[in-house]
């Protein structure tokens, strides 16, 4: 196991020490690559500035005013979302982060199971098990929706927190996606080695293996945590209760109030808004994670 | 000889042991409804009368009804035809722009790529009903700043949200939303590619260019296969984009793509055995487009392989 | 039903793996406890604002004295609602009361979803008008729900732009055709109206006046007239309109339907007694500018008008004390202090007759403070409703309603033959569903 820490870190160091300690070859920035990657954000920021300048207008304006044209109304929707149901709009945020957050622990940590079961052995219905696991996506979501509830109902267990976290666990994607980046970061012969050591299975899963899967399984994490944080569907049917609403739900209440109530436009551009920052916060602490020098260091040590 | 044998069953026993929980999970929350779905797909529900009152309505065997009632509905042949030319568009594009992200932010002193590589995931993060009201003030013409720009400039004004043009709209939103995900996935996968690997190629003089397309392409290739198997299951079941446009226009149909149909037979009409039948039929052409395309990816990689 | 032998296995499967154990709560509370003994506890799935504090004057009130406690549980109204219902129904549990458009009431009441309350609601019915209380019998000596709020439909115009550009109010569609091409010829940009097909109750409640009975029931067969002469004269005469271009085409509720009411570049909406909430959000700075008259009459001198929008509290079969929650529902919608703070806290127009003249309704909207007589004149209107008739599968025709007429109103062809889609398709769902069907 020490062989793949000499092997990754000198290459770790060398990436990075090129950028820094070397004089430059050619040109200090790379000209082209950040041109496009800059382009390619002005593309998805656009949009995304919508959502941030409309948080930012009244009512008033939001229908009135320029598009990009900032408002003045951002503390305002903040009270009025803030007081709407006595605040239950942080409780829907609080249950998100608990859907979001430990159904992707929960699925990251099946997921790294199965990918290195799949990718380190060979055993017998290994590509069958697969292919099974992978054919579960092809069952469109709405549709398993119905009877996912109407088997839960069987066990007394709808409208609970469990309805929308257990059948989030098991991530077909999340699978596969561990399934690569185990093949890809962890080498046979350190496997063999550990075996050669006398450790368990166990120990080598978790003291050599997922180390160095770690990069993969934190995008595995922010995956699964964005696709449950936006699941609409499956909280639709299994719940009824809003206090235990996730945050999607509860803002589609708002916008859907019946027809002699005007939809909270304002409200929901702004709770929209506000549920993206933990996402990106999320982001901002995972990609740290992609790093190799990090990786190479928890091997070492 | 008792250790090495204790040793060889662990060894035996452990993938499965590994693969238990997923199982499982699998188990009572992938096939149990899968198999409750199709049982559904074969069923309908019988009412007698004017079906008021109690016991009016039975659930009763459909035999294959409702399987031929989706197959000559000519509403989900034509959703499918639409389904594929989006996905000409958007399959392409988002994979060749995630591709090419991917590989900018691996290579050497690039800059503001932590900014850049959270800007391009973000939209991933907008939920649907906020999409819904910021594409309507995007595509609509009269609150469009983009409009604003081409009236001004006194360029010609297309309507985006009708004809040719709802493709391309639709594409973008598809685009727009998912080339971030997959950039990560690749993005990642180039992450865990030994740097030795490219430092022969860069002492013997390759340029970037070719480091990219030599080496750096061909050993992402599983991520690129994972991506496109991905992607070619979400355009078959597209649903979320049509339906962020569905309130903007009357040119989009409840029925434009597949999947929408079997969300209107479900959700809208209540009919949870007509949409279970239609559901079934989508899996199963996924099943053979996707699994089909897996099996040439892996037929390939194996030639290559052994060449 | 799903008790098949298949499903009960699946489940104990399922009960097992989750070691949920004990599963006593399941299905033994189906008996029907209809004397009531011991303090009560209530589910009400309800979509509108503030009505927490509407159940919380209850459960302080009349329902500590008979100890029964309603728990609000808020829901996104919609389409969608009436299948969660119906698959909470499928596995028995569905809440004790829910709350239902008019047009919803037969696909709930024809899966036996909803309990027949006639003899808990005691005189309720002399609370309503005959045309709304009917919509919750189905015609039958059964009463599935109790009205809550209803929707009659007026025509709101922009006062000071009809003025600007000489338009009388209209009072016959005549007119209101002819206000529509005046307009056209003397502000080529600006539109009296869009039809719009994303709202399939608008279109409704335009036959209702028109006087169609799109759903009758003939011994144990439906009748369905979506294309009978009264609908094809609604169809025909929006169409036409389309077709010239004397009105617009494009959707309503987008953000370019509320910039256009907001600038005046759409002066009229043919709406319900629910717009002045609509427009407070869609055109805020044309507060004050509006003005409500009577919808456009057919022949001269009709007062008819229908209705679009509108519910009705129900109790579930699913229910273990059905009435008590027939009680808490009648209370809720005919008692004066309820259907106050209904009006107050929840901004809806109630359905009970005496409600609508009374407290919060002296005063006009905030929006239309112009209008001093609104509520008034609106309580006449509402007594005018034309009777609506609604079948099992609406939501059928609904949905076929928006592709169909959407279609149509953007190549603005022929609306009739959108009419006979909506009418075959919905008559072919009923065969297909097994219910008696005459032609």
């Amino acid at each position: 196991m020490s062989s793949l820490a000499v092997q990754k870190a000198p290459s770790a160091a060398g990436t990075t020490g090129a950028a820094q300690g070397r004089p430059p070859l050619r040109r200090r920035i790379a000209l082209v690559p950040t041109l496009t990657l800059v382009i390619g954000a002005i593309y998805t920021l656009l949009p995304v500035a919508w959502v941030v300048i409309a948080s930012t207008k009244s009512g008033h304006e939001l229908f009135s005013t320029f598009t990009f044209l900032p408002g003045t109304g951002f503390a305002d929707n903040l009270k009025d979302l803030n007081a709407y149901r006595d605040g239950v709009y942080w409780k829907w945020m609080g249950n998100s982060a608990l859907y979001a957050g430990l159904g992707a622990l929960l699925s990251t940590c099946v997921s790294a199971f199965s990918g290195y079961a799949l990718a380190m052995y060979r055993f017998r219905g290994r590509e069958a098990m697969f292919n099974i696991l992978l054919a579960g996506v092809l069952m469109p979501p709405i549709i398993l929706a119905v009877p996912q509830y109407l088997l839960l109902a069987k066990a007394d267990l709808t409208d609970s927190y469990l309805s929308v976290l257990l059948p989030q666990i098991l991530s077909p994607y999340g699978v596969y996606l561990a399934r690569i980046y185990a093949s890809a970061a962890v080498p046979a012969d350190v496997v063999e080695a550990g075996r050669m050591d006398g450790a368990s299975e166990w120990r080598i899963f978790t003291r050599v293996a997922l180390p160095m899967m770690i990069p993969g399984l934190v995008t595995v994490f922010l995956f699964q945590f964005v696709a449950v944080w936006n699941n609409f569907l499956l909280p639709y049917i299994m719940l009824s209760d809003d206090e235990k609403f996730p945050i999607t739900l509860g803002l589609y209440t708002l916008l859907e109030q019946g027809a002699n109530t005007p939809a909270l436009y304002t409200l929901v551009i702004t709770g929209a808004f506000l549920a993206v920052i933990p996402l990106i916060a999320l982001f901002l602490v995972i990609q740290r994670f992609w790093s190799l020098d990090l990786l190479s260091g928890a091997v070492k040590s | 000889m008792t250790t090495a044998r204790r040793r060889s069953y662990g060894v035996k026993g452990a993938p499965y042991a590994f693969l238990l929980p997923a199982t499982i999970l699998f188990a009572l929350f992938f096939a149990l409804p899968i198999g409750y779905a199709v049982y559904l797909s074969f069923r309908k529900v019988h009412v007698s009368g004017l079906g008021l009152g109690s016991g009016a309505r039975k659930e009763v065997w459909a035999g294959l009804e409702n399987y031929t009632g989706a197959l000559t509905d000519s509403e989900l042949a034509h959703g499918a035809l639409r389904v594929l030319g989006y996905g000409c568009i958007v399959v392409p594009v988002m994979l060749g722009l995630a591709l090419l992200f991917a590989l900018m932010l691996d290579s050497d002193k690039v800059r503001f790529t932590p900014f850049t590589r959270l800007a391009i995931f973000l939209p991933y993060a907008i939920p649907g009903v906020v999409a819904a009201l910021m594409w309507g003030f995007l595509y609509l013409p009269d609150v469009s700043p983009f409009y604003y720009v081409l009236e001004k400039l006194h360029m010609p004004q297309p309507d985006l949200l009708d004809g040719g043009p709802l493709y391309l709209a639709m594409s973008n939103i598809a685009v727009w939303g998912g080339t971030g995900f997959n950039m990560i996935v690749i993005y990642t996968s180039l992450r865990s590619i030994p740097a030795e690997v490219y430092e022969a190629a860069k002492l013997d003089g390759a340029t970037p260019l070719q480091i990219a397309l030599k080496i750096k392409i061909p050993m992402v290739a599983p991520s690129l296969v994972l991506t496109f198997f991905f992607s070619i299951i979400a355009t078959l079941q597209v649903f979320n984009e049509p339906m962020t446009l569905k309130p903007l226009t009357n040119s989009l149909p409840l029925t434009w793509s597949p999947l929408m149909n079997v969300y209107q037979d479900a959700f809208r009409k209540g009919d949870i055995y007509q949409a279970a039948a239609e559901a079934v039929i989508i899996a199963v052409a996924t099943l053979v487009l996707s699994f089909g395309f897996l099996r040439a990816a892996n037929r390939r990689q194996k030639q290559e392989a052994a060449r | 039903m799903p008790n098949t032998k298949r499903t009960r296995l699946v489940a104990s499967t399922i009960a097992v793996a989750l070691g949920a154990t004990a599963l006593a709560a399941c299905g033994s509370s189906d008996s029907d406890s209809k004397t009531e003994s011991g303090p009560v506890s209530l589910t009400y799935w309800t979509w509108t604002p503030g009505m927490d504090k509407v159940v919380d004057l209850w459960n302080k009130g009349p329902g500590k004295k008979d100890q029964i406690t309603v728990t609000v549980k808020k829901q996104a109204s919609g389409d969608t609602l009436v299948t969660k219902i119906l698959t909470a129904h499928k596995a028995k549990k569905a809440p004790d009361l829910v709350q239902a458009e008019y047009q919803a009431l037969p696909t709930l009441v024809s899966n036996d979803a909803l309990a027949d309350i006639a003899k808990d609601v005691g005189d309720a019915k002399s609370k309503f008008a005959e045309g709304v209380w009917q919509q919750t019998t189905l015609g039958t000596d059964a009463v599935y729900a109790v009205p809550q709020d209803i929707g009659p439909m007026m025509f709101y115009y922009r006062q000071d732009l009809f003025k600007k550009y000489g338009l009388t109010v209209p009072t016959t569609w005549e007119q209101f055709a002819q206000t529509a091409r005046a307009l056209k010829k003397k502000a080529p940009d600006k539109d009296l109206t869009t039809f719009s097909a994303n709202d399939s109750g608008l279109f409704a409640g335009l036959a209702q006046q028109a006087g169609a009975k799109w759903w009758t029931t003939s011994g144990d067969k439906w009748k369905v007239g979506i294309n009978d002469a009264a609908t094809k004269k609604v169809a025909d005469f929006w169409g036409g309109l389309v077709k010239e271009g004397a009105i617009d085409n494009q959707p309503m509720y987008t953000p370019s339907w509320n910039k256009a009411l907001n600038t005046g570049k759409q002066i009229a909406w043919v709406s319900a007694v629910w717009a002045p909430g609509t427009l407070t959000t869609a055109a805020p700075d044309t507060k004050g500018k509006w003005a409500m008259a009577p919808l456009p009459q057919w022949s001269a001198g009709q007062s008819v008008t229908g209705s679009w929008g509108g519910s009705s509290t129900a109790v579930t079969t699913d229910s273990a004390h059905q009435a008590a929650a027939a009680k808490f529902a009648a209370w809720l919608n005919t008692d004066g202090g309820a259907l106050q703070a209904l009006a107050k806290d929840s901004g809806i127009y109630p359905a009970a007759t005496n409600a609508q003249t009374s407290g919060a309704f002296t005063q006009p909207p905030a929006y239309f403070s112009n209008q001093s007589d609104f509520y008034t004149k609106a309580a006449a209107i509402a007594k005018t409703t034309a009777p609506s008739a609604w079948g099992p599968n609406v939501n059928v025709a609904y949905a076929t309603f928006n592709d169909a007429f959407g279609a149509a109103a953007k190549n603005k062809s022929d609306f009739a033959a959108a009419l006979d889609k909506m009418q075959a398709d919905t008559v072919a769902d009923l065969k297909k569903q097994g219910f008696g069907v005459s032609q």
